[in-house]
């Protein structure tokens, strides 16, 4: 998919857990680790905003487009 | 009260019943022909070994269709409904039905009344496949709802 997601990559810049992220944004481990391995087929806006708000950051900084060869 | 576990209990029941209802036509094959000829006010004479035949063959498709039927409300009955092997499933069960609607359709040579059994057994097929469509849908639905975060 074009769509890739760097949740890991925010998680190191802001020192953050998977564990920690899960709880501050209320969902299991096991979908965080489903969004950080790009195996997600979509997020929910309010997915989104939670991680925006728990890591201080913007969609951008977490979702980005690359061009498939 | 009904409740669909007791529903998913009938189903299952109902498909026992059929293979015994099986195992009892395949069994007594033989003196079921003998008497369905002898009984029949059409000129059957010399038929029997045709409609044995028929019997016969026509068990395999069945018997296989009742196995995949079970299988399928087994899974359903454990909660697995939208998942990729139940498609499959539904689509061995959909070409047991057509399989069984040539073998009936073939025996229309000797037995013209083999015609209604190749239209229901078509028609069946083809409910099943439609069927069976839907829920290859639904796997891809839920595939989606389920990674979807």
């Amino acid at each position: 998919m074009p769509i890739v997601v760097n949740l890991d990559v925010m998680m190191a810049k802001r020192k953050m857990s998977s564990g920690e992220l899960a709880e501050k944004i209320d969902i299991s481990q096991a979908n965080l680790s489903i969004l950080k391995t790009g195996k997600a087929k979509a997020i929910r806006f309010s997915t989104l905003e939670a991680i925006c708000k728990a890591l201080d950051c913007q969609p951008g900084d977490i979702l980005e487009y690359r061009e498939q060869d | 009260m009904w409740s669909g576990e007791k529903s998913i209990g009938l189903s299952k029941l109902c498909i026992l019943l059929f293979i015994i209802a099986l195992i009892i036509v395949v069994v007594s094959a033989p003196w079921l022909t003998h008497w369905f000829v002898g009984f029949s006010q059409n000129d059957l004479g010399g038929t029997e070994s045709f409609f044995m035949a028929t019997i016969y063959l026509g068990s395999i498709p069945a018997a296989y269709l009742l196995y995949n039927l079970l299988t399928l409300i087994r899974r359903i009955e454990t909660g697995e409904v939208f998942i990729a092997a139940n498609v499959e499933r539904l689509r061995r069960i959909s070409w047991s039905c057509f399989l069984g609607a040539g073998l009936a359709l073939v025996s229309t040579f000797y037995y013209i009344p083999w015609l209604f059994v190749f239209v229901a057994a078509a028609f069946m097929g083809l409910i099943v496949r439609v069927v069976k469509n839907v829920v290859a849908q639904a796997v891809e639905l839920k595939n989606e709802a389920d990674y979807t975060i």
